[in-house]
């Protein structure tokens, strides 16, 4: 053969019938579950998950009620009903609650509507100074803070829920709406008062506690 | 035989993922919240919804649990921090540095409690310092000390064991953006100053 002249085309109909190259991946075999795995029944495994919702819903639900370590319980068996009592600033091992912000005077009020209204008068002395009002369970329905370097003087009077929609009590028990906007309607018949008087200093002791000696939570509304 | 050992498995799977996972599942959710409930800033996070009364059955019930009466977050925000600012499990064996800087026109108070919410016992009856209280560096800034050796300036004491720092921001605008998922003021940084 001549080097010189092109190589010859093989014509397409003489080309071999061959078939095409089988490219193949390996593949590393999967790992079979575990033999425990393969016993657990697809029934039992939505079985279990339902389950799993069911406690994980009725346990959430549950610890407000059963609450052992609820506030309100706590201070429940400490406090008298309808009096504004005055806790100075907490120290260790006699905290009234965790996380409880110390260096702060505290005046506590446990109201129970059962005997009607509560009218509460309470000085706002400073900025930091809240006064808020909780049910049992833990709702702060009601808040008002202090102003800055200036004493507010609020009174309000704590009425059921029902009373001040007015329709939902006998009209024999029934109060006579009052149209003043300090009524604050608790949605529970018993709850907290709170008014927090936090300390700038020793030297602002005497006139917190000045202050909280003002603080009133008495049985009856004032209108 | 083998049926036996089938029926070990399924009532052990029920038990596992059906209890294991319902309660622990609760546990977290009441205990550490989730995005749903909380928000973290830094190493600070805050119950989103606690002390309302529309708040949802995860905050009540980590309320509840804890026994904390919070005022509602619609006025004041209480932020919980138990790392310093890298991460770090704050323990009273370290020194840190709390920077309050950015919280003007908002009360503040900044306690140490241990981890269960008990306040730590120490000489000179300091628990915490508020923006009324603490001393300011020339820029604005109040630096807080927290250790348990005494410190120039304004020196949180702290005892033994690990502690978790409790910042109260009395600031309806913050609460409300906290609410609304928006961003905030910043809040205090926690650096580690040293160990022994």
């Amino acid at each position: 053969m001549n080097p010189r002249l092109p190589t010859p085309a093989l014509s397409e109909s003489r080309w071999p019938n061959l078939a095409p190259p089988r490219l193949e991946v390996r593949q590393r075999p999967r790992p079979a579950p575990p033999g425990w795995l393969r016993k657990i029944h697809w029934r039992t495994a939505i079985g279990a998950l339902l389950l799993a919702g069911i406690l994980h819903v009725t346990a959430t639900l549950a610890v407000p009620l059963l609450g052992p370590g609820m506030a309100y319980h706590k201070l429940r068996e400490l406090l008298p009903a309808n009096t504004m009592v005055v806790v100075p600033p907490l120290r260790p091992g006699k905290q009234l609650l965790p996380f409880l912000m110390p260096d702060a005077y505290y005046g506590i009020c446990r109201y129970s509507l059962a005997n009607g209204p509560i009218t509460v008068s309470a000085p706002l002395a400073d900025l930091g100074w809240t006064l808020s009002l909780h049910t049992p369970h833990g709702d702060n329905f009601y808040v008002i803070p202090g102003q800055q370097q200036r004493t507010t003087d609020l009174s309000l009077v704590v009425v059921p829920a029902a009373e001040k929609s007015g329709d939902l009590i006998p009209a024999v028990t029934r109060r006579a709406p009052a149209a003043s906007e300090d009524q604050i309607a608790s949605p529970s018949q018993e709850g907290l008062i709170i008014i927090r008087a936090p300390l700038k200093g020793l030297a602002w002791k005497g006139e917190a506690e000045a202050a909280l000696a003002r603080a009133k939570c008495t049985l009856g509304a004032n209108s | 035989m083998p049926q036996v050992g089938k029926l070990l498995v399924n009532l052990l799977a029920i038990a596992a993922i059906g209890v294991g996972g319902g309660l622990g599942s609760a546990w977290y959710m009441v205990e550490a919240g989730s995005r749903l409930t909380t928000r973290s800033f830094g190493p600070w996070t805050t119950w989103i919804a606690a002390g309302r009364p529309d708040a949802d059955p995860y905050t009540r019930a980590h309320s509840a649990r804890n026994g904390l009466l919070p005022i509602a977050s619609t006025l004041e925000l209480s932020f919980y921090a138990k790392t310093d600012s890298d991460g770090g499990q704050l323990q009273s064996a370290c020194d840190y540095a709390v920077t309050v800087e950015g919280l003007e026109g908002a009360w503040w108070n900044l306690a140490a409690f241990d981890r269960r919410g008990g306040l730590i016992a120490n000489a000179a009856d300091r628990f915490s310092f508020s923006g009324d209280n603490a001393m300011r560096e020339p820029d604005g800034r109040a630096v807080i000390v927290v250790a348990r050796d005494a410190r120039p300036g304004n020196w949180l004491p702290v005892g033994a064991g690990k502690m978790t720092l409790a910042l109260t921001v009395q600031d309806a605008v913050m609460a409300a953006a906290v609410h609304a998922g928006g961003s905030i003021k910043p809040l205090p940084t926690i650096r580690k100053i040293g160990c022994r």
